[in-house]
C-alpha cells in the first residue's frame, strides 16, 4: 500500500504541510544554530544547505517504496510562522515498520508542539499509514527528546553504550517503540478522563 | 590487524579453523527444525551445510572490516565438533565486533558455550583490540541470553515486534560488553577464584 496525506494535517495549534521554496529562511534560523545541531548528525547549515535541503524536502510528501519520506514543515495555524519540522520515514514495507523524528526551533520548546506534531504523525503512521510498529532514535544526553518520546507512550527499547563514533566522541543512544496496538489502547486509555468532565 | 595464532587452547576446548571434513559433524546440529531460528543464514540441506562449509573455511582471520572469523568449536580428547563461534569486525573505526555462537543440543548443559564465547571476547579484546563487542539473539532464546548475562555482557537492547521472521513477528536482544568492563569482570572473577595457599 501507499501513503498519500492530504494536507495539511491540522491540529489544535498546528498545521502541518509540505515544504515550499520559501521557506529556506525560517529552516537556516534553526538548523544554523549549534545548540540545535549539537544532536543531530548535521553541523549547522549554511543558508544554501538550507536551501538545498528544502528543495530535497518539497518533494518528501508520500510513502511510495520502502525507504521513502514524508518530511514536513510544523507552522502555527495563527500566525504560519515555521516553527520546526516533523518526518516519518517508512523503514519495512513487509514489517509495516517506520521511524519519526523531530526538529523544533529552541525559541518554540517548552510549549508542548513537538508533542503535538509527533501525536499527529503517529496518528497518520497507525491510521492510514497502517504501521505495526514507530521507532525513534536520540542521543541519550538529549533528556528534552527522550522525555517526549517517553510522554507519547514509546517504550525505550534500546540503550547503545559507546557502538560508534558520534563527532569525535565515543556514541550513547536511545531506541524508543511504540507498537500499534500500544498506540490504540493509549487512545481508549485517555478518552475516559474525557467523559469524566 | 596481527596475524593470530590458531588454534586457541581454553581447558575443555580446542577452536581452530574449519576444515573440509566438519561436514558430517556441522550436518548432525545445523540441520536440526529447532537451530534454523539461531543459524546466521537458513539451513534448509545438506547443499546449504556444505555452501556454509565452504564460506566458514575461507574466515580464518580479520583483515579488514567486514571481515568474519568463524571457529569450530572441538571437545579436547575425543575431537568431537560441538559448535560453532564466530567473530565479525563490524566498524574499525569505532572498533566493533560481533560475536555468534551456537551449539549442537546434545551437548549443551555442559558450559562448553560459556567457555567458547569467553576465549572468543578474550581474542576480541586482547589480540585484536575491539573496542565493543555486541551479540544479538532471539527473543525466545532464554539459554543465549542467560550465558550472555554470566559473561558481564549488559542488555542493551529489546526489540519487539520490530522485523518479520517466517511470516511470524520477531523479537531480539543485544547485548554489550566494553574492553573496559571485559578486563574488569576477568579481575573480579580471579579474586573469586579459590586460593591456593
Amino acid at each position: 500500500m501507499t501513503l498519500h496525506p492530504d494536507y495539511p494535517i491540522e491540529t489544535e495549534r498546528l498545521a502541518l504541510r509540505p515544504f515550499t521554496r520559501g521557506d529556506v529562511d525560517a529552516v537556516h534560523d534553526y538548523r544554523r544554530r549549534e545548540d540545535v545541531a549539537e544532536y543531530l548528525f548535521d553541523a549547522p547549515l549554511s543558508r544554501e544547505e538550507c536551501a538545498e535541503a528544502v528543495q530535497q524536502r518539497i518533494g518528501q510528501i508520500a510513502f511510495e517504496l520502502e525507504g521513502d519520506k514524508i518530511v514536513l514543515a510544523a507552522t502555527l495555524r495563527e500566525t504560519g510562522m515555521l516553527i520546526g519540522e516533523v518526518s516519518l520515514i517508512w523503514r519495512s514495507v513487509d514489517a509495516q515498520q517506520a521511524e519519526i523524528g523531530w526538529i523544533f526551533h529552541p525559541e518554540h520548546h517548552g510549549r508542548g508542539y513537538a508533542t503535538e506534531a509527533a501525536t499527529a504523525l503517529l496518528e497518520l503512521a497507525f491510521g492510514p499509514g497502517d504501521m505495526h510498529r514507530v521507532m525513534a532514535r536520540c542521543d541519550a544526553r538529549n533528556s528534552a527528546s527522550a522525555r517526549l518520546m517517553e510522554r507519547l507512550g514509546m517504550r525505550r527499547e534500546a540503550h547503545f553504550r559507546e557502538h560508534a563514533l558520534f563527532k569525535g566522541q565515543w556514541d550513547e543512544e536511545y531506541i524508543y517503540a511504540i507498537l500499534k496496538r500500544e498506540w490504540q489502547a493509549r487512545q481508549y486509555v485517555e478518552s475516559p478522563v474525557a467523559l469524566h468532565r | 590487524m596481527t596475524s593470530l595464532a590458531l588454534p586457541i587452547e581454553t581447558s575443555r576446548l580446542i577452536l581452530r579453523s574449519f576444515e573440509r571434513g566438519d561436514f558430517d559433524a556441522l550436518c548432525s546440529y545445523q540441520l536440526l527444525p529447532e537451530m534454523q531460528r539461531y543459524l546466521e543464514w537458513p539451513v534448509w540441506n545438506e547443499t546449504d551445510v556444505a555452501t556454509g562449509l565452504n564460506l566458514m573455511r575461507t574466515q580464518v582471520c580479520l583483515h579488514r572490516p567486514g571481515d568474519t572469523l568463524s571457529l569450530a568449536i572441538v571437545r579436547k580428547g575425543d575431537l568431537q565438533l560441538i559448535g560453532q563461534a564466530s567473530l565479525r569486525w563490524s566498524d574499525a573505526t569505532a572498533g566493533q565486533g560481533e560475536v555468534r555462537f551456537a551449539l549442537n543440543p546434545r551437548f549443551a548443559g555442559n558450559g562448553y558455550a560459556i567457555e567458547a564465547v569467553g576465549a572468543v571476547l578474550d581474542l576480541a579484546f586482547d589480540h585484536f583490540k575491539i573496542h565493543r563487542v555486541f551479540a544479538r539473539c532471539d527473543g525466545h532464546n532464554h539459554r543465549a541470553a542467560k550465558l550472555m548475562q554470566r559473561l558481564g555482557l549488559r542488555l542493551e537492547a529489546h526489540y519487539r515486534e520490530h522485523a518479520l521472521f517466517q511470516g511470524e513477528w520477531d523479537e531480539e536482544l543485544h547485548f554489550a560488553i566494553l574492553d573496559r568492563e571485559w578486563r574488569r569482570s576477568g579481575k573480579i572473577r580471579e579474586m573469586h577464584a579459590p586460593r591456593v595457599a
